[in-house]
């Protein structure tokens, strides 16, 4: 927690802040969702969706302070979401290859209504990666730079 | 006119007053304090009435119940967005306009 010494106060919690957080972002979390699915056939889509998602964690680290949102998702679970959604979009798409259709040509899959699902699950995909980077941009820019880092560092 | 129409139309046009007194604030009043306090409360206000109007126009629709719902967030996450900003500005040592500062222009 040392990294919090940086700032010259300390970081203090609002109860506006925090009841309003609490209260809002599982709709915000569930809307963005709810954007990411409808892709297939309205407007909404995986890179709207996911930018949603990434603001209600954002909204968190606002409400509980950063180092805290920090240690309960660790980085390790951003990579692990960022890479999951990379491979899942690239599995359906080459799944469409394996059976014998172009890249992403879900009607290839030959299932009923395949290409609404295929469509949703590259959607979640995308919403995966994008809320996964800006979820971790994020994190870095609040981490700042220590005098270390910056000295000498100037371009 | 029908009289829905009326009370649509009176709804929508103080909104858009409101929303017009949010931007006189923002443009001729000194400081973050006194600028976030004309947003804050007359920028939700002119949308929360807009918004009645539009939930009164889509009448008994799944559309209705979406546009309440947005309404209901707009009060509830705008006082708040506006309450972060000032707070973060009040802990950032931004002192307050006073009347000693003077008129300006």
């Amino acid at each position: 927690m040392s990294s919090l010494d940086f700032s010259p106060r300390a970081y203090v919690e609002s109860t506006i802040i925090m009841t309003t957080v609490r209260v809002v972002s599982p709709f915000v979390f569930t809307f963005g969702l709810f954007v990411m699915f409808h892709g297939a056939e309205s407007a909404g889509g995986g890179f709207q969706g996911g930018a949603i998602v990434a603001s209600s964690i954002i909204m968190l680290a606002f409400a509980f302070g950063i180092e805290p949102t920090r240690e309960w998702l660790d980085d390790d679970f951003v990579r692990v979401v960022i890479g999951g959604g990379a491979s899942t979009f690239a599995l359906i798409g080459l799944g469409a290859l394996a059976f014998g259709g172009p890249f992403l040509n879900y009607s290839a899959y030959g299932i009923s209504h395949g290409v609404k699902y295929g469509i949703e699950l590259v959607e979640l995909g995308i919403g995966a990666i994008v809320a996964g980077v800006i979820v971790s941009l994020f994190m870095n820019l609040a981490a700042g730079f220590s005098d270390e880092e910056t000295e000498g560092d100037e371009a | 006119m029908t009289p829905l129409e009326y009370l649509v139309s009176g709804l929508v046009l103080a909104g858009v007053f409101f929303g017009f007194v949010a931007v006189v604030g923002i443009i001729r009043l000194p400081d973050l304090y006194t600028r976030a306090h004309a947003t804050s409360k007359s920028d939700t206000l002119g949308t929360v009435l807009s918004l009645g109007g539009v939930v009164l126009l889509f009448g008994a629709d799944v559309a209705a119940v979406k546009t309440a719902l947005l309404l209901l967030f707009m009060f509830i996450t705008n006082p708040t967005a506006a309450h972060a900003i000032t707070r973060a500005a009040y802990e950032q040592g931004i002192e307050p306009w006073t009347a000693d500062d003077g008129g300006g222009d």
